[in-house]
């Protein structure tokens, strides 16, 4: 009752302000296209550079525009790399990694929040503490376990070093801090809800728009990842994007045309992955209406 | 009793999780960090046990102090950097969100934390060069001379604080969107009501509410500028222009040291230093952002 | 509301465990599938990779179904691959490395042994100079088949050399530095355009060593020497070590024909922001690719080169190890040593060979192929610590180049040379290898 009497008092106030908003809004609107256009022209000088001959990328200062534009680069990526295969190898990879890490850091998350057990404070310090270890650093014990089993050169070694993701688990527990009252679970427990249907039916839903961030960042660090898919993966076929572009580093110099033709195609899946899947989630938020 | 009940739940739930973390990340860890006590060459059989003379050795290297220096300069900045205007962007972006081009904006700031770094940098050691580069040119506007970015000691490490913010920032952004969705809109209905403007709810009501978001943005971006790597190496790569200069940093020193100097139980023993000193200041951070129980 | 959201969700999140199963089922149905006799080779160097696809394709006759699968990663990241695979026993089959890295595997033993018939076609003189048939063999046991190498020679821009009136390339390094400040030009604001002399001043990794320890050749000193018993002296805190800093110097503060942040290397040269630098034979391919038009020279260098050989290895043993071996044999052919200069443009290690039609084709060859017969030769050090040795010189030196204040004072530049030679010295006589 309250609330639709302020939400009342709130639209009529608003109706009064609407201009004023309306400037506000084109103002708020152009410093943000500032922002963007700020942020993304080092790219566009990369998709500038994938279309020059190698002899204008030679040029300094380097050209925004290609004098002598050229569609060598892309020909030589796509004809002489398997791009498409590496895109696929990434997604796949990419879409795995991500599920187990959704999956195993919204259980963990959840109770290193709400459940407040002593040890649990213990065990939660130590996800963190091994989150601070760069991948690089420990991935000699590793691989030697991957190798040991086996796994090397397939994708399972390759998901090895990406089944869990320490700041994944941290990410929920903060939004379970953030959004989800002890109150709302009490009441469901006073009820005689069961801890797991808690959790499927009241914590989850709530935690939507966290699990899709999380979803995303899993599934882009593991787009990106390096060091580790480079020592697993051998042959040049199970490559993964990142360590496929690695290949026009040669001994001395970048083919930085290449290079750039290369990574200004993998940019189009990236973006389109990402739209993707922001707008997907998006759409599920916006249908649950209003909070509380 | 309840309290059994829950506990019960509470372990089962773990252990799967548990399991997969001790197994893929506990144990190489811990492995990594005992060579610390060890001598290794990486290729003979035997390690030797040598207790801490590797981290007496390391009190020593100035090539390590230097690293050490290096990074906690990075980190510092970039966290200072990317977390209050990460928090701002992502605000400004919330308080549009209805418009089409917020997705835009979402989009495009998350753009340089996926694109590949390599191909991006060279746009940046242009961006960055003495003579030839915008930023002086942009500088040169209010007089300031050109200064040698990439080469002086001191700015070559602006130039990767630069560079590691830029990648950053669409993280925070990404995160901070999900805080702001998820702020009760009620509070702020009763802010307006008491006549707050927007920006006095946004300093009043929402900052604080966002502090168990801020924490977790706060935390993985230092660790994030701890582990500062690629980065740093990239720029001082001799691709266009001349090659930087080349900024020491501590995963470089920790990877150089296991990898082409041998002696993995000394890059152990610098990650261990590593470790604990990341893990004071997250600590810190913790102790400084804690959240205010229930609400 | 509750309800549709919930479907919604599910449904989304079935989709998606429908789909990443099928991909899974797929890349596993998909790697399944190769089992031909096949030989993995490892490269430090991707521009190598077609060489050794023209490799394969040539013992096809004898091997006929054998496929190799090259896989050439740039070399940072091959080391650790190697380092990681010998001590894991999951290497490839062949592994092509540079003397200095294998080093320490061969000092291990963790490399196989040559069969019979490659050694005595390693140690055949007719095949190899002693210096790189020696170079892959340790203890006494030959475990590398010579490949390539790395060499330098002078690269000058003849056009900017006739203009500045300036006969003959640099014979002395006294030339060098008087040929660099009359090249150097400058514009209106007196700021450099284009360099007289590119040196190496800045950057990561042991290049600056390297490049230094060029220079300081051409002067008759080392920056180090290897003493009878094995173990090495410091020799750069000495009168050609102090000329040689001294030039940096010179050329960069005194006669500002070259500076920290102007543009270097081959990159500078191919603009035409530079008249001359001293680098290896690659150069030569990429300014093919990237300046057809440049008018540019090749020299031999007043003394000698630096010469980094980079040798075939094979692991394991059995019928695999055969091939390996017949492919690193194969690839050291006189046919395909001159394929390699022609279309990599890496030295070739293999004695005796014909480069008429090459030079033809490319005379700049000629300072890497046709040498004067004193010309003499240095390795950098077959130590295991190699890397932190001259990555510790390089980062000294790259201070001391950005210090203005050095240049003309030779008792400084002596403080500078004999701290940097004491830092190395201790990292030898942590790996007791410092000859007291």
């Amino acid at each position: 009752m309250t609330l639709s009497i302020s939400k009342a008092a709130a639209v009529g106030t608003e109706a009064r302000a609407a201009p004023r908003r309306r400037t506000l809004n084109i103002a708020i609107d152009a410093f943000l296209l500032l922002f963007c256009v700020l942020m993304i022209l080092p790219l566009l000088f990369l998709v500038a550079n994938a279309f020059k001959t190698p002899q204008e990328i030679l040029a300094w200062p380097p050209t925004i525009i290609p004098q002598h534009p050229t569609l060598n680069n892309f020909f030589a990526v796509i004809g002489s790399t398997p791009l498409l295969r590496w895109i696929g190898n990434s997604i796949a990879f990419a879409c795995l990694s991500s599920l187990c890490i959704v999956a195993t850091s919204s259980i963990a998350g959840y109770i290193l929040a709400k459940f407040k057990f002593r040890s649990l404070h213990i065990v939660f310090l130590i996800v963190l503490a091994t989150a601070i270890v760069p991948f690089e650093v420990y991935m000699i014990p590793l691989y030697f376990q991957a190798q040991k089993l086996g796994l090397l050169n397939s994708t399972w070694g390759l998901l090895l070093g990406y089944l869990v993701m320490s700041f994944g688990i941290f990410l929920i527990r903060q939004n379970v801090v953030h959004a989800i009252p002890d109150e709302l679970l009490e009441a469901a427990r006073i009820d005689g809800a069961g801890e797991f249907w808690i959790f499927l039916r009241i914590v989850l839903p709530l935690l939507r728009g966290a699990l899709a961030a999380l979803a995303v960042l899993a599934f882009f660090q593991a787009w990106t990842a390096f060091a580790w898919p480079l020592t697993v993966a051998t042959t040049q076929d199970s490559y993964t994007v990142e360590v496929g572009l690695a290949l026009f580093q040669t001994g001395y110099t970048v083919d930085l045309g290449r290079l750039s033709a290369a990574s200004a195609l993998v940019l189009v899946p990236s973006v389109t992955l990402f739209v993707f899947m922001r707008r997907h989630f998006v759409q599920g938020i916006s249908n649950s209406g209003l909070k509380e | 009793m309840l309290e059994r009940r829950r506990w019960l739940f509470a372990v089962a739930a773990l252990t799967p999780t548990l399991a997969i973390f001790a197994w893929v990340r506990l144990y190489p860890i811990i492995e990594t960090l005992r060579l610390s006590l060890f001598k290794w060459d990486l290729i003979s059989k035997k390690q030797p046990f040598i207790g801490f003379a590797n981290f007496s050795q390391l009190a020593g290297d100035q090539r390590f102090q230097q690293a050490l220096l290096n990074t906690t300069v990075i980190a510092f900045g970039v966290l200072i950097i990317t977390v209050p205007l990460g928090m701002a962007i992502a605000g400004l972006i919330h308080y549009r969100m209805g418009s089409r081009l917020a997705s835009i904006f979402e989009t495009t700031t998350f753009i340089p934390y996926v694109v590949s770094l390599v191909p991006a940098a060279m746009a940046w050691k242009w961006i960055f060069d003495a003579r030839l580069g915008p930023l002086n040119a942009f500088l040169g506007l209010f007089g300031i001379s050109p200064l040698p970015w990439l080469f002086d000691p001191m700015l070559s490490v602006v130039c990767v604080i630069v560079l590691c913010s830029w990648q950053a920032l669409g993280y925070a952004v990404l995160i901070y969107i999900v805080g702001f969705r998820n702020l009760p809109v009620s509070l702020f209905e009763a802010a307006r009501l008491d006549g707050a403007s927007g920006l006095q709810a946004f300093w009043h009501v929402a900052i604080p509410l966002l502090k168990p978001i801020t924490l977790y943005v706060s935390v993985v971006t230092l660790v994030s500028g701890f582990n500062v790597y690629a980065q740093a190496y990239v720029l001082a790569s001799d691709s266009q222009g001349a090659p930087g200069r080349q900024v020491r940093v501590l995963v470089m020193d920790i990877l150089d040291n296991a990898f082409r100097n041998y002696k993995v139980g000394y890059a152990a023993s610098e990650a261990v230093v590593m470790l604990a000193i990341v893990l004071l200041l997250t600590l810190v951070q913790f102790s400084l952002l804690r959240e205010r129980g229930a609400k | 509301m509750m309800e549709t959201d919930q479907n919604f969700r599910l449904s989304s999140t079935a989709r998606r465990l429908g789909q990443a199963g099928l991909t899974v089922a797929a890349l596993l149905l998909g790697t399944a599938a190769v089992r031909a006799e096949q030989i993995t080779v490892w490269s430090g160097y991707p521009e190598m990779a077609p060489f050794y696809q023209h490799v394969a394709d040539g013992l096809k006759a004898q091997y006929p179904d054998l496929t190799v699968s090259v896989q050439a990663i740039q070399l940072r990241d091959h080391e650790k691959r190697v380092a990681l695979g010998l001590s894991s026993n999951s290497a490839a089959d062949v592994l092509e490395l540079e003397i200095g890295t294998a080093t320490r595997y061969m000092q291990n033993d963790l490399l196989a042994h040559a069969p019979a018939d490659v050694v005595s076609f390693v140690q055949d003189p007719k095949n190899f100079n002693k210096f790189f048939g020696d170079a892959g063999t340790m203890n006494g046991t030959v475990y590398g088949v010579p490949l390539f190498r790395g060499q330098s020679a002078l690269y000058y821009n003849t056009d900017m050399f006739k203009a500045a009136g300036i006969a003959a390339p640099p014979k002395t390094m006294d030339d060098f530095t008087t040929d660099a400040a009359k090249l150097a030009q400058r514009d209106a604001s007196g700021n450099l355009k284009t360099s007289g002399w590119s040196l190496r001043l800045s950057g990561g990794g042991q290049g600056i060593a390297e490049k230094f320890w060029i220079n300081m050749f051409q002067y008759g000193g080392n920056v180090a020497v290897e003493q009878p018993n094995g173990k090495w002296k410091m020799t750069l805190d000495t009168p050609e070590g102090i000329k040689t800093l001294s030039q940096y110097l010179q050329v960069v503060w005194g006669d500002k024909a070259d500076s920290v942040e102007f543009p270097a290397d081959s990159d500078a040269f191919e603009r035409g922001q530079t008249a001359m630098f001293i680098r290896e034979s690659w150069v030569i391919g990429d300014i093919a690719q990237k300046a057809p038009n440049l008018h540019y020279a090749t020299s031999t260098l007043p003394m000698g080169s630096i010469v980094s050989p980079v040798d075939l290895f094979v692991t394991g043993q059995g019928k695999k190890a055969d091939e390996a071996w017949a492919f690193a044999k194969a690839a050291a052919s006189p046919e395909n040593q001159l394929w390699m200069l022609d279309h990599v443009g890496w030295l070739p290690n293999r004695a005796g060979l014909d480069y008429s039609a090459l030079l033809a084709k490319t005379p700049q060859l000629a300072a890497f192929v046709q040498l004067p017969a004193d010309y003499k030769f240095f390795s950098l050090p077959n130590i295991a610590p190699e890397d932190e040795f001259m990555t510790g010189i390089a980062d000294r030196l790259t201070n001391a180049f950005a210090d203005s204040s050095l240049q003309g004072h030779p008792d400084k530049i002596e403080n500078v040379l004999k701290q940097t030679s004491d830092a190395a010295a201790d990292v030898l006589k942590q790996n007791d290898l410092l000859d007291e």
